[in-house]
């Protein structure tokens, strides 16, 4: 409970902090938004042109797209300290919360809020309930698969950031990897197969952060309910353990830093 | 007695260091080989994603589609090409948007050789470099793939004007970094003209499968000689098709190089007037 108090205090400071400047803030979530719609009119084009990809439309595009906009749009606003969590590890500016009592992850979790988030909320909710065709009586199947999906994007954030209590080039390779993974949560599911099927739902777990829970969402089940929520906890455990681990070293000075 | 005019011998030097830049953008990308790599990696991941997206498309053949008209093989090559260009450019508006944020500007502009050109034949170099490395890859790639590969003469095509694509490229994003002096943050115009680059260009798709009127207005803009052009010489090579994309591309880069000038000018008009 006292970890929760520090994030909440944390991050409704950080995002005090993004609104302070209004112009930029508007400009960016605008900026955002616009960008969002491009997209959108992007898969509109395309499958105006070629209707279906391997039995997926635009309206499962649309839930997609919707759902990924959420999820870093809230991952954005309420834990955006994950963008560029690797380079604060390298930085050394874990030092400073190391002699406080509170818990680490959370207060880096929460250190900033990306006011671009802001316009991937706003979007990824219009997209949901217009061309997915969700209404709101789905609302509370929309709340589920978002917030596993978003633990999922997270923790994998998370991990990849880890790899810098390991590695001094893992500053730029972690945000790179966190892009690939939301490059593939963009895509049709139905593309993948083989080798890239693999990644999806491993490494880049694209499969999980956003497919799994369009599956749920297009026809739930406690079997797909069950596959959201452990995936959400194995990939939640790996992140926390593979940064307990990354502390430990830390600690005993084994991470260069600076 | 000098037999060479003033203005004349400051251009020659003016272009020289902009060269020296130019080669400073490609060795600093050539030294740190391994960032290189990595974009070159990213590179395979997106084809990884995209052709996937396309061998879908072109496979499943649904009947009164675009799939028909689509050429044998699909698009993976054609989008190879144009995602090649795209990664490739460098992010001069990053840079701007720091000097200028930052008042880095300030102390260049007392220097003898123009800051803003330094800075674009700079970027030029770093896509030049990357041009070169990421080609490696894909050849790579292409070649363990086992996909039927284009003429030889596509290729030919395709390296001249995917480096004429790339200066088109890096000449917009200049535009976006200059709006730093009116926006503090470039990223929204940035994001705009990305995602102008990725449907009037035709980063995903060729526009001539758009529908006519979106063809004819999006092969009138810059963003369809930054990357349709080349990766149209990938599906349908022609020594016609080159010839006129090149010229369409030469013709881009000097109205934009215009606006640049004109927006640069009205820039330090406001640096002056009102400070940094």
């Amino acid at each position: 409970m006292p970890a929760l108090a520090t994030y909440a205090a944390n991050v409704a400071a950080a995002i005090r902090t993004s609104l302070m400047d209004r112009t930029n803030f508007t400009l960016q979530s605008v900026g955002m938004i616009v960008n969002d719609v491009f997209f959108l009119v992007l898969w509109y084009m395309f499958f105006a042109g070629f209707r279906k990809v391997g039995g997926w439309g635009l309206a499962d595009v649309a839930l997609l797209l919707g759902l990924i906009m959420c999820i870093v749009g809230v991952s954005g606003i309420f834990f955006g300290g994950y963008r560029d969590m690797a380079a604060t590890i390298l930085r050394g500016e874990i030092d400073a919360l190391l002699t406080q009592p509170k818990a680490v992850l959370v207060r880096l979790l929460a250190r900033e809020s990306i006011a671009t988030a802001w316009g991937d909320l706003i979007m990824g909710i219009w997209m949901l309930f217009t061309f997915a065709a969700l209404s709101w009586s789905d609302a509370a199947l929309v709340l589920a698969g978002l917030v596993c999906g978003t633990v999922v994007y997270i923790a994998s954030a998370v991990a990849y950031a880890s790899l810098a209590f390991w590695f001094s080039g893992a500053r730029s390779f972690a945000r790179d990897l966190t892009d690939f993974m939301l490059l593939f949560s963009s895509y049709p599911g139905s593309i993948y197969s083989g080798a890239t099927r693999l990644i999806a739902y491993t490494l880049l777990p694209a499969g999980f952060v956003v497919l799994a829970p369009v599956t749920f969402l297009r026809a739930p089940s406690l079997e797909t309910f069950f596959v959201l929520v452990a995936s959400a906890a194995a990939y939640g455990s790996i992140a926390a353990l593979m940064f307990q681990l990354g502390m430990r070293r830390y600690r005993r000075g084994e991470v260069s830093t600076g | 007695m000098r037999s060479t005019p003033r203005p004349h011998a400051e251009l020659t030097a003016t272009l020289a260091a902009a060269l020296s830049a130019l080669g400073l953008g490609v060795r600093r990308n050539l030294a740190n080989w391994p960032i290189l790599m990595g974009r070159a990696l990213f590179y395979l991941v997106i084809m990884a994603v995209l052709s996937a997206l396309w061998d879908k498309v072109a496979g499943q053949n649904l009947p009164g589609t675009l799939a028909n008209v689509l050429p044998p093989g699909g698009l993976t090559l054609y989008v190879g090409a144009t995602e090649w260009i795209m990664l490739s450019i460098a992010a001069i508006h990053l840079r701007l948007e720091d000097d200028i944020r930052f008042g880095h500007l300030e102390p260049q502009l007392l220097r003898p050789k123009p800051y803003l050109l330094q800075r674009i034949a700079e970027a030029m170099g770093d896509t030049l470099a990357r041009l070169l490395g990421i080609a490696v890859a894909a050849l790579v790639a292409l070649a363990l793939s086992g996909r039927s590969a284009p003429p030889a003469i596509a290729f030919a095509y395709v390296a001249v004007l995917g480096v004429f694509g790339g200066a088109v490229g890096v000449l917009l994003y200049t535009l976006v970094g200059l709006s730093a002096f009116w926006v503090r943050r470039v990223l929204p115009p940035y994001l705009i003209m990305q995602k102008s680059m990725f449907i009037l260009g035709g980063l995903f798709a060729p526009i001539s499968l758009y529908p006519d009127w979106l063809y004819q207005a999006a092969r009138l803009t810059p963003f369809a000689a930054n990357t349709f052009i080349a990766g149209n010489q990938m599906i349908a090579p022609s020594a016609a098709g080159f010839v006129a994309g090149l010229a369409s591309q030469l013709v881009w880069i000097g109205i934009i190089a215009i606006l640049i000038a004109l927006v640069w000018r009205a820039a330090i008009a406001k640096i002056l007037r009102e400070g940094a």
